[in-house]
């Protein structure tokens, strides 16, 4: 992440909420002057040794710094982590997601290790311990409840009323349960000896080793130098193998954890306090942390089916949402690394794409959900299934946003599809009339057939063809693999695929379109678009393609200039250069407005929480009194009214801040991570 | 004898005129430029002789029937003009006047700019004036408009309509761009797309199972659409109240009119050709006529603007509404009449299409912010001291003196 002044900023605030004020003044200062010893810090923040390591040990602790200590030097020196504290933004969201996809105890556990940064498993174990002995005590004495889930992170905003009876997680067996859970979803690593060296200095180290042990003569040769970089990258990739030793060892020890589960519950052990409850691979020693890598994988498919219920549908969403959890499961970041995954990419062409066959997605789908949502009717003779089950081999080459003309509609758009049109159907039904009986009981038929003629209208009461639900998921992927935005690449037969970067590319244009509606309208928005299709393009030809005079239009691109999203490039007509006579060429750097893009939004977040900041000094006196014991858990009771109306208010005001923090990072996600 | 022989040659000469006038004319256009070899072919000339032709050539020039010009391929060659247009010629006063007119004449219906003509002509611009002033009283030219140049003082013939090219195609009325009539048109365009490519259904309200367990978080529209969206702002909802939201969805079980995508490989998403013919139709366009080009035009603005797109299917290109689930199932123009009759007037301005989509910065003040780039902690306009978040967080209530001067946009 290339630190920018007002990530740094960002930072900063971050950990001040987080974290208190003396860990972030040493984290600021670590990103403007950085790598650094203790010395050095003490100096540059006018804090004592002693306050310096104190923050030092905090910041350490939640994995926001890199350390390395020269063999040659006396002391170590530190480095800011400028990616994890980035990331503490993302807390609430990680949380919410754990808890849709594996539970609120799981949800508990990430939570617990969010807050005590990175912990060894038996201090978790010993923590939880204790919690549900003091639940089970005081459920018996009492049968009162209390919150014992860890105290609501402030970022996540909304505390989580704990009105459920009991801990939620039962036992030291299901925390194991939980734990091996989330090692194998990799959403918990192990940290090692290389976690806290900077990139860099791991890079430098591998780069010594491998020059030791292979070239102690030097690199000579251009294939040498390929070999040099092809065992710097295994190097690399071991090191980063390292953090997922603990799912290899879960996984050798066999069974997935599903399997681990059944054989818990059966020992019953909702009661069961003993050691032996821990899965024996859990090593008490061994310290876990939070692997936002791949968070950032899960949050990418939520946010793609979130792109997906935006440009066609729910229902379509759902399933979209599905199949790109089935087909992440096994990936272990959004972007590979240039140099690591090098040889990585190789493998993959070889191997084939990933892909997630019809059969797996209609496996994983919730009963619940009645697929024949989301669908238009239409009849059987109106829809080309030749044309929607076109099988695309290969990834897109290239993303055009508006194609150049080629054959003109009207022409033969009909004459092939007869023929065929009855060995199509036989092969349709042979396929999915089997598992008709299921599931397709009242629901509406999405593709139905509609006596003589379909009118766009229900009342015409359509005479439907039910379609199973095999059939209905895969009208869901057809469309989504025949869409503008190619969610979807239909790899073969019954099988499917995503190609991230295009998709992700097209989602980013989208954001960065709907910045442009809002900020420049409609018609900027379509003098962005025409940019783009066409290239550069003379300013006496646009107002034409536009359909907007001149003088608008001129006004508009001017506007759009300042705003940073379309640029002008004067072409002087002859050697004499006269600006009268000179062409005027409009273009957009998609790449330039997206960075530009990038930096507005850290600004925003920082502006947020910079008027958050001001919102307390503002509210001083009322947050005060919450401070006090005899206030602090009875607000509503002890305060004044007025009182407690701001108070209230503020709250809200947080709330609505902090949010709207979380939003902005959506955008970051998109542009930066996914 | 020799005024004899004068008289019958004059005699002669006026009957393989006239006949070679009429063998002309009989053989093309005004436009067609006939070479000397052409003229020979044509068998009037007795003997095919040369001298003779050119004589009678000559002689038809004079009487300005026929203009020649030399021509890069076949040199020296002619073409003819009816015999009115030549009497108008013929019955200007001077020279000037006729050189003035010619040069219009020849400048067809692209028209030709004052300034030019006098350049040409080398004459004075006094000359030129009274020359064209004339000619414009004889009603033999016209002043015209150029969109292109608009600020040029342009002649054409009076008997030629201006050519597309000067007018600017159907889009323009008198010289200027005819928005109010293209926006009308494309409104139109846009919801013949939407009907003919989405298929009109019904949804339960708001998705019911499948949104709740999709596990994505749900924004509420930021427009206040529904008395109900008012409230809400952002992501200010948590995910408890979003599931609430939904249990309330759900417990309701009222279906609501949505339009829905068709399934893939539909054949019937229109197409420019249909569009046009629509279009045609209704006969809303009585005095302009549009080409498929024309529509071609209209329609790829739709695509630019993001509300229709192409597709695709086997070898016909169509084009279908972007979005279909979001869009307003009440047609436009109905909308439009209920703007008319004061419904929504607080909203913002009516635009085809489905709302935009926003993001966390369109929705923050600081992404519509007009001194954003001045912004900063201890500068004149800093977040401590930002009207723009208080409104946001209805803090505080901008009284009307002091509302920003430059509005945030909607
Ligand atoms: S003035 Fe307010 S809205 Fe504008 S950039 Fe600053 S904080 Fe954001």
């Amino acid at each position: 992440m290339l630190v920018t002044k007002p990530v740094a900023e960002l930072c900063a605030l971050l950990i001040d909420e987080l974290h208190g004020e003396l860990p972030s003044r040493i984290f600021a200062i670590l990103l403007s002057k950085g790598r650094s010893n203790l010395t050095q810090l003490a100096q540059y923040t006018a804090m004592t040794p002693r306050q310096v390591r104190h923050g030092l040990a905090v910041l350490q602790q939640h994995n926001l710094l890199f350390y390395h200590v020269d063999p040659s030097a006396e002391f170590a020196s530190y480095e800011a982590n400028a990616d994890h504290a980035y990331n503490l933004v993302r807390t609430g969201k990680i949380l919410e997601m754990v808890d849709t996809s594996f539970g609120p105890a799981a949800k508990d556990v990430m939570q617990s290790l969010l807050l005590s940064g990175q912990t060894r498993i038996s201090d978790l174990v010993a923590a939880y311990r204790e919690k549900i002995e003091q639940a089970n005590q005081t459920a018996a004495i009492i049968g009162d409840d209390d919150d014992f889930g860890a105290e609501t992170n402030g970022v996540n905003g909304d505390s989580q009323p704990a009105k459920k009876p009991g801990p939620l997680v039962k036992s030291t067996a299901h925390l194991n349960t939980l734990i091996c859970r989330l090692v194998e979803a990799e959403l918990i690593d192990v940290v090692h000896s290389k976690s806290f060296e900077s990139p860099e200095d791991v890079l430098k180290t591998v780069e010594k080793e491998v020059m030791d042990k292979h070239f102690p003569a030097g690199v000579k040769g251009n294939k040498a130098k390929i070999e040099l970089q092809e065992r710097i990258a295994e190097g690399l990739r071991k090191v980063r193998g390292e953090s997922k030793s603990l799912k290899r060892k879960l996984e050798q020890n066999g069974g997935s954890a599903a399997k681990r589960r059944k054989l818990v519950a059966g020992l019953g052990g909702a009661n069961g306090v003993q050691d032996e409850d821990m899965d024996p691979a859990l090593d008490p020693r061994q310290v876990i942390r939070i692997n936002y890598e791949k968070c950032l994988v899960d949050l990418r498919n939520r946010r793609l089916a979130q792109y997906a219920t935006d440009m066609i549908g729910e229902t379509t969403a759902y399933v979209y949402g599905v199949l790109l959890k089935l087909l992440t499961k096994d990936l272990p970041r959004c972007r590979a690394n240039p140099v690591m995954d090098a040889g990585d990419e190789k493998d993959e062409s070889e191997k084939g794409t990933v892909c997630v066959t019809t059969e797996q997605i209609l496996d994983n789908l919730k009963t619940s959900v009645d697929l024949s949502l989301g669908i238009g009717k239409a009849e059987r003779r109106q829809v080309s299934s030749t044309a929607a089950e076109k099988i695309e081999l290969y990834p897109p080459k290239k993303r055009v946003l508006i194609e150049e003309a080629e054959v003109d509609g009207e022409a033969s758009a009909d004459e092939d599809e007869g023929d065929n049109e009855s060995s199509e159907e036989s092969e349709y039904d042979s396929d999915y009339k089997a598992p008709a009986t299921n599931g397709a009981n009242g629901t509406n038929g999405v593709n139905g057939t509609n006596g003589t003629k379909v009118k766009f209208d229900e009342s015409a009461a359509p005479k439907e063809r039910r379609l199973d639900r095999p059939g209905q998921l895969r009208q869901h992927l057809l469309i989504l693999s025949e869409s503008t935005q190619r969610f979807v690449r239909h790899c073969g037969p019954d099988e499917w695929t995503v190609d991230f970067v295009p998709v992700m590319n097209s989602l980013r244009e989208v954001e960065l379109d709907s910045v442009i509606e809002r900020t420049c309208g409609r018609q900027g928005l379509r003098l962005v678009r025409i940019l783009r299709a066409k290239g550069k393009l003379d300013e006496k030809a646009l107002p034409n393609v536009a359909l907007m005079r001149k003088p608008e239009l001129q006004q508009k691109m001017l506007e759009m200039q300042t705003a940073g999203f379309v640029s002008v490039q004067e072409v002087p007509r002859d050697l004499k250069a006269d600006v009268k006579k000179s062409f005027f060429l409009w273009f957009c750097d998609v790449d330039r407005s997206l960075s530009r893009l990038l930096d507005t939004s850290y600004t925003t977040m920082v502006h947020c929480i910079q008027v958050l900041e001001a919102l307390r000094q503002k509210e001083r006196d009322v947050l005060e009194t919450t401070k006090r014991t005899d206030v602090r858990g009875r607000e509503k009771d002890t305060m004044r009214k007025s009182y407690y109306e701001r108070y209230s208010r503020f709250l809200e005001c947080e709330r609505t801040l902090f949010a709207q923090v979380m939003r902005v990072d959506d955008l970051v996600s998109v542009l930066r991570d996914f | 004898m020799a005024s004899d022989s004068v008289g019958l040659d004059s005699v002669k000469s006026q009957i393989l005129k006239d006949a070679l006038y009429e063998e002309i004319k009989q053989h093309g256009s005004e436009t067609r430029l006939f070479t000397q070899k052409d003229l020979i072919d044509l068998n009037i000339i007795p003997n095919n002789d040369v001298k003779q032709l050119l004589d009678i050539v000559q002689q038809l020039c004079n009487d300005k029937l026929l203009v020649g010009t030399t021509n890069h391929h076949a040199g020296l060659s002619w073409r003819w003009r009816s015999r009115e247009e030549a009497k108008k010629y013929t019955s200007l006063p001077n020279d000037e006047a006729v050189m003035v007119y010619s040069i219009i004449d020849e400048a067809g219906a692209d028209g030709i700019w004052n300034r030019t003509i006098k350049n040409k002509l080398n004459m004075h611009e006094n000359v030129v004036k009274t020359c064209i002033k004339f000619l414009e009283t004889k009603g033999y030219i016209a002043s015209m408009k150029n969109v292109e140049h608009p600020n040029k003082k342009m002649y054409i013939k009076a008997t030629l309509r201006p050519s597309e090219r000067a007018t600017g195609g159907p889009w323009f009325t008198e010289g200027e761009l005819d928005t109010a009539f293209i926006a009308e048109l494309e409104g139109i365009v846009f919801e013949y797309i939407k009907t003919k490519s989405a298929y009109r259904g019904s949804q339960p309200h708001t998705g019911g199972a499948a949104s709740s367990s999709a596990g994505a978080t749900k924004l509420p529209k930021k427009g206040a659409v529904t008395a109900a969206d008012t409230t809400a702002r952002g992501t200010k909802r948590s995910a408890t109240e979003i599931s609430t939201d939904d249990a309330a969805a759900r417990a309701g079980g009222k279906s609501r009119a949505v339009f829905l995508p068709m399934p893939a490989g539909y054949k019937h998403y229109p197409t420019v050709a249909e569009i046009a013919k629509f279009i045609h139709d209704t006969g809303i366009t009585n005095n302009t006529t549009l080409g498929e080009a024309d529509i071609q035009q209209l329609v790829d603005v739709l695509t630019y603007d993001g509300l229709i797109e192409m597709v695709r299917v086997g070898r016909r290109r169509g084009y279908r509404v972007a979005r279909a689930v979001k869009q307003d199932t009440v047609p436009f123009h109905k909308r439009q009449k209920e703007r008319e009759a004061g419904v929504g007037l607080d909203l913002l301005p009516l635009i085809p299409g489905a709302e935009p989509l926003g993001n966390g910065l369109t929705e923050a003040p600081c992404g519509r912010c007009p001194v954003f780039e001045l912004c900063e902690e201890g500068g004149p306009v800093s977040p401590s001291n930002c009207v723009y978040f208080l409104q946001w967080l209805e803090l505080e209530d901008l009284p009307k003196a002091v509302a920003p001067s430059v509005p945030l946009p909607p």
